[in-house]
């Protein structure tokens, strides 16, 4: 029997629909694989005392794929031993609790697998074009990520 | 409404240069670029995407300022954006660009992806 050569794969999408966790988690299993490790973002209902209706999200689509994968070269640049990066973003509204985005690595061994999700949601953070803005009550807000570097942040 | 969703920028094809030579030793040519608007910059323009007839080789605070003619209320964010050019993060400052035409170009206000 032979097995698939399973070369390792950057799965990258964004979409409006429900994010799985099941289905970005199966993307990324390998049989040479030991460790999946995965973050999931979700909604919170307050900020600073406000209670959050929910997050909206947009994107410039194109380049926030392109930017993206250019985090996944950089995973496997310092990660090796890396196999399968899965990297789902949702767009439009995200309801309170659920997800707005979630990454999956696998790896032989955990080290890496563990290091690299936390390495790819901290680069998304700082470099995805993607915009999120938290509905209140009686007004919204768009959020600015601290690893924005031209953010003018007052905190 | 469907504000929420990303449409695609679209390179405008085909317009090709505006040529008018203002001096016999250096011509300046105008190009159209397509100006793509996100987030605030796109509440503030009122628009998420448009053709502009710019310089071709400019810096990019003066392309900035070319845009805030065409819509003055982006004024206020100036010091919180930066533009993509070609997909490519650019800061507003004396960086020169030079633009193709059909070239995208992107207000990015500060990001909160994740």
């Amino acid at each position: 029997m032979e097995e698939s050569e399973d070369v390792p794969k950057d799965f990258v999408k964004l979409k409006c629909e429900k994010l799985s966790v099941d289905e970005v988690s199966e993307l990324v299993v390998s049989p040479y694989c030991g460790a999946v490790s995965l973050f999931i973002g979700t909604t919170r209902n307050n900020f600073e005392g406000k209670k959050v209706i929910h997050l909206e999200y947009e994107a410039y689509t194109s380049m926030a794929e392109t930017e993206i994968k250019k985090i996944c070269r950089n995973v496997r640049q310092k990660w090796p031993s890396v196999k399968h990066i899965a990297v789902h973003h949702r767009l439009g509204v995200v309801p309170i609790t659920e997800a707005s985005v979630i990454i999956a690595v696998s790896s032989p061994h955990r080290a890496e697998s563990l290091e690299a999700v936390m390495y790819c949601i901290n680069t998304l953070k700082a470099s995805v074009p993607i915009w999120k803005k938290e509905i209140y009550e009686d007004e919204y807000s768009w959020k600015e990520n601290k690893e924005c570097f031209w953010a003018n942040s007052e905190k | 409404a469907d504000r929420h969703r990303e449409k695609p920028g679209k390179a405008v094809l085909g317009s090709g240069f505006v040529g008018r030579p203002r001096a016999p030793e250096r011509c300046l040519f105008r190009g159209q670029v397509s100006v793509l608007y996100f987030a605030r910059s796109a509440e503030l323009a009122g628009l998420r995407c448009e053709t502009l007839s710019v310089p071709r080789e400019i810096t990019s605070l003066q392309l900035w300022e070319e845009i805030v003619k065409v819509h003055p209320r982006l004024a206020v964010i100036r010091d919180q954006v930066i533009f993509a050019v070609r997909q490519e993060y650019v800061l507003l400052g004396d960086q020169l660009l030079v633009l193709q035409p059909g070239d995208e170009v992107a207000i990015i206000p500060p990001i909160s992806g994740g």
